[in-house]
């Protein structure tokens, strides 16, 4: 009972974030609504017994992806007046319509089988087996390849976003310099 | 009543169809960008309750496939970061509806 209780309380957080940072006219509070809805999910992940992911959650989300994205509002958008920070909607309508139309087909096929479906029981192992080391080792042994893939492109990823950052800058001095 | 898979699914396709509400409302780039990540981040919750619910939670494919999605997502969402800011410095504007060079 008292695990229901905290997944209805982490689901009404996280949704409630994600609701407000989609919804919310003011960009900046929008984000906070989202660090807000990731340490939600955050949460869950821990209610779900993945406390390795959940502190992967915070430290990559809540930590780094947040504050890049508050600092490229700041880098963005004219931090002078109040309005600066506002967003216009566009095809509000037609964007619940459809959202709305992908939830129904996510779940109307399957939601009259929810009552009559046997619930599985999670396993009590899992709490041996999802330890830090063990989690190391399967990372490790299959999917060696996969890691160093990973590796490089976030190597990529690091000197993309540099060079698209900083593109037009660095042409306008060579421009200067000559 | 305990927890079941399927409290986490439909959790899962409401925090998706929210993302998605957002990146099909929203005109301004980052929002749209962040919008993914919510919808990533539903991707994720299934990941984690399958692994949770599923039969050989051992193996650890779940957190597995999530710690993957994340360093994916973080790439992602560096680049389009910058490239949101690339677009700013050239359009003065992070406008989805004003990046419209292409049809002129």
């Amino acid at each position: 009972m008292n695990e229901v209780t905290a997944f209805w309380m982490l689901a009404a957080i996280s949704v409630l974030g994600a609701l407000i940072a989609v919804r919310k006219r003011n960009l900046v509070h929008g984000v906070f609504a989202l660090l807000v809805f990731f340490v939600g999910l955050a949460g869950l992940f821990l209610l779900l017994l993945a406390e390795f992911i959940a502190v992967v959650q915070i430290l990559v989300y809540a930590g780094a992806v947040g504050i890049l994205i508050l600092f490229a509002i700041m880098l963005t958008d004219r931090v002078t007046g109040r309005d600066a920070f506002r967003v216009t909607s566009r095809g509000s309508f037609w964007g619940a319509l459809i959202s709305l139309a992908v939830f129904l087909v996510i779940l109307l096929p399957t939601i009259q089988d929810i009552p009559t479906i046997e619930n599985p029981t999670p396993k009590e192992t899992i709490v041996e087996t999802s330890t830090v080391k063990q989690l190391g080792i399967h990372l490790i042994k299959p999917y060696i390849i996969t890691i160093e893939i990973l590796a490089l492109l976030l190597t990529a990823a690091l000197v993309g976003a540099v060079t698209a950052a900083q593109g037009g800058r660095a042409s306008e001095n060579e421009e200067n310099n000559k | 009543m305990t927890l079941a898979l399927h409290h986490c699914l439909i959790l899962a396709a409401v925090l998706f169809c929210i993302g998605l509400l957002g990146a099909f409302s929203r005109r301004n780039a980052i929002v749209v960008l962040f919008s993914v990540e919510i919808m990533l981040n539903a991707a994720n919750l299934n990941f984690i309750a399958f692994w949770r619910y599923g039969t050989n939670p051992e193996l650890l494919h779940g957190p597995l496939f999530t710690l993957f999605t994340i360093a994916v997502a973080a790439a992602e969402v560096a680049v389009g970061l910058a490239l949101v800011i690339a677009v700013y410095r050239h359009f003065r504007s992070v406008d989805l509806e004003s990046l419209d060079t292409l049809k002129e």
